[in-house]
């Protein structure tokens, strides 16, 4: 049998999918998808594992206090029992695939890019019969692709250890969670892929283009958010201002009317960053949240949707620039 | 006759001029500059929310018959308006010093100078003091804006007076912050000067960055990344077992963010009580100790730097 029977890209060698096959190999070849993916995999799993510590220290702290209340011939009602929602473990691992997930989204981009500008292969390549959009949309195909290959080995890992150590193991419906988290993760990493492509291969020098993404990083993934999160006045205080005060939840609802404005232009912060659409949707869905554990995934997906419109729609809207953008004749080699 | 200036004076300067004039650099020292000045404002705003906050509750307990608590504003230290800074410094400064470690040698290779400069009569020790020396003012520079702001604030802010020890700790803070931000210019230059190509000499330090904030503080006290860069919620303390316990006494000292964290949060004033760094070393002794560690790693690269060197690999 020949190779070309056994290859279907040689069977059907579009630009776009020749393209995207040859810089998927390349990035497989020389290991850095592999190292990358290796080095988000070991955040998610450190934070899958402390997580896990810290809440059977939790569960071994109740133990000890209910048995004490029980020798004293007590109610054990008086203390509450932590609760176990074994999604709820991701949560550390969700937080390191927001920040270190997008900072690979945004080498894979450069790498994409500025490789080609590199090697001084760009020029050649446009030589070829393929339109431009072709080639780009090849490039684009390959490095979301990767990110999502990494992403599902990443989330992959988590859940087979997260079904392993739970104690209860995971159903269907939890792994179907996981499933849109992960589809979701790959839309919201190619938003950031997507930036650093389109900076490297149309700005005068890539390496500048990484430095430039890394700053546009930095604004929407920890700077944007975590201003939201300074003005949020509960965590001013240690332990939260209405804890400190004593006071009700539905009495804190009541006080903070009078903030109404405060708080709009504090959620208006945070919801300018494609990473906090992306934190409320994921934390939703895996019930990190209190409000949403337990609750059916159908209503939540309903509840989400905004979140998920906004993450989709600017995936799409950089992923039109990216093909709309004409590639110019300057910076089609290294500076 | 005036005196020719020395190999490592003119080395340091050259490269300081060429690396301000990086349009890259010039970015992110604004973004840091920005990021200082809202921080400041962030404190501001913050607290005055939550002194808002307990006038509005303690209308609300009074009405209801409740005891009224003490303002938790009364308990905080007027240095502790200036906490989001630490986190800046330790987002946009500690990046924007890695970005000027790497350019200081990074320009050179690719400008193709380094052979030029290896035929001149200096010696590498002179070339690796003259690098360090420029990082050393440029990092000095970001430190002294930071500093100018911080000092302003405090003196516009009129219901806010400081005491000589109050000054005294907000010096100490800009002192342990330039500190900061030099460790990892350090390892920005080292790592320019030892890489083969352009990414990986970003890269590394980079990576590293990202594991001191994000993953060895979720190892020494179950940090998620997002708390970790909220002043207050990283000040947190670690679980009582004994995997937390020796993941402080075996990461703590090398745990460089934590440090920086709980070291800003004692000088600043907001450090709540009870709550020490996990590390058995003094967080101010740890950035010491790291610092010393970051410039024999980038005068050792520095030095063994081939000067027949050219531009990166791909």
């Amino acid at each position: 049998m020949s190779d070309a029977a056994l290859n279907p890209v040689r069977l059907n060698p579009t630009p776009v999918r020749t393209i995207a096959a040859k810089d998927i190999r390349d990035a497989l070849r020389d290991r850095f998808i592999l190292i990358v993916t290796g080095f988000l995999g070991l955040a998610a799993l450190v934070a899958l594992v402390t997580g896990a510590i810290a809440l059977r220290n939790d569960v071994a702290t109740y133990e000890a206090a209910k048995a004490s209340l029980l020798a004293l011939g007590k109610s054990a009602d008086a203390i509450k029992a932590p609760e176990f929602y074994p999604l709820r473990l991701l949560r550390g691992a969700i937080e390191q695939i927001e920040i270190i997930g997008a900072a690979i989204a945004i080498l894979i981009g450069y790498r994409s890019a500025a490789s080609e500008r590199g090697r001084q292969t760009l020029a050649l390549m446009l030589t070829r019969p393929m339109r431009r959009w072709q080639f780009v949309a090849g490039k684009a195909l390959a490095g979301i692709g990767l990110l999502a290959g990494g992403l599902a080995l990443v989330l992959g890992g988590l859940t087979l250890l997260l079904h392993l150590m739970s104690g209860i193991g995971l159903g269907a419906d939890d792994v179907l969670r996981i499933a849109v988290v992960w589809a979701v993760a790959v839309a919201y990493t190619a938003c950031f892929f997507l930036v650093s492509f389109i900076l490297s291969l149309h700005m005068k020098q890539p390496s500048h283009a990484l430095l430039v993404a890394f700053a546009i990083w930095l604004t929407l993934v920890l700077i944007a958010p975590q201003i939201g999160d300074t003005l949020d006045p509960d965590n001013q205080v240690a332990g939260g201002v209405f804890k400190q005060l004593n006071i009700a939840k539905p009495d804190q609802i009541e006080i903070m009317k009078g903030f109404a404005t405060f708080e709009t232009v504090r959620d208006g912060i945070e919801q300018a960053s494609v990473t906090k659409h992306f934190e409320r949707f994921t934390f939703a869905v895996l019930g990190i949240k209190a409000t949403y554990a337990g609750m059916p995934l159908g209503p939540i997906l309903i509840e989400m949707l905004g979140n998920l419109i906004w993450i989709f729609l600017t995936a799409l809207g950089l992923g039109a620039l990216a093909l709309a953008l004409p590639l110019n004749p300057d910076r089609l080699a290294k500076a | 006759m005036e005196a020719a200036p020395s190999p490592g004076w003119l080395i340091a300067r050259q490269s300081a001029r060429f690396v301000l004039r990086e349009r890259t650099v010039a970015l992110l020292s604004l973004m840091f500059v920005v990021l200082v000045l809202i921080s400041a404002w962030l404190g501001w705003s913050a607290t005055s929310t939550v002194n808002r906050i307990y006038l509005d509750a303690a209308a609300f307990l009074q009405k209801a018959g409740q005891p009224v608590p003490t303002n938790p504003v009364l308990d905080i230290s007027p240095l502790s308006l200036m906490r989001n800074m630490s986190v800046y410094v330790a987002l946009i400064g500690a990046l924007s010093a890695i970005v000027i470690g790497n350019r200081l040698i990074g320009l050179d290779r690719k400008a193709g100078v380094l052979p030029l400069i290896g035929i001149r009569p200096l010696g590498r020790n002179a070339y690796a003091g003259g690098k360090i020396a420029a990082l050393t003012g440029l990092i000095l520079a970001l430190g002294a804006v930071a500093g100018v702001v911080a000092v302003a604030t405090f003196l516009m802010l009129p219901a806010i007076t400081l005491t000589g020890t109050q000054w005294a700790q907000l010096a100490g803070f800009m002192a342990i912050t330039t500190l900061y931000m030099g460790i990892f210019g350090l390892i920005g230059l080292a790592s320019g000067a030892w890489a083969k190509s352009e990414t990986v000499g970003l890269l590394l330090p980079v990576t590293l960055w990202l594991t001191l904030t994000f993953i060895l503080p979720q190892l020494t006290a179950n940090l998620n990344p997002t708390a970790a860069i909220n002043p207050i919620s990283a000040l947190a303390t670690p679980p009582d077992t004994s995997f937390f316990h020796w993941a402080a006494i075996v990461l703590g000292p090398v745990s460089l963010a934590d440090a920086y964290k709980f070291a800003s949060a004692g000088l600043l004033d907001y450090l709540p009580q009870g709550i020490a760094s996990p590390s058995f070393n003094p967080p101010v002794l740890t950035l010491i100790l790291a610092s010393c560690v970051a410039a024999a790693v980038a005068w050792r690269a520095l030095t063994r730097l081939s000067m027949t060197q050219g531009d990166y690999n791909v």
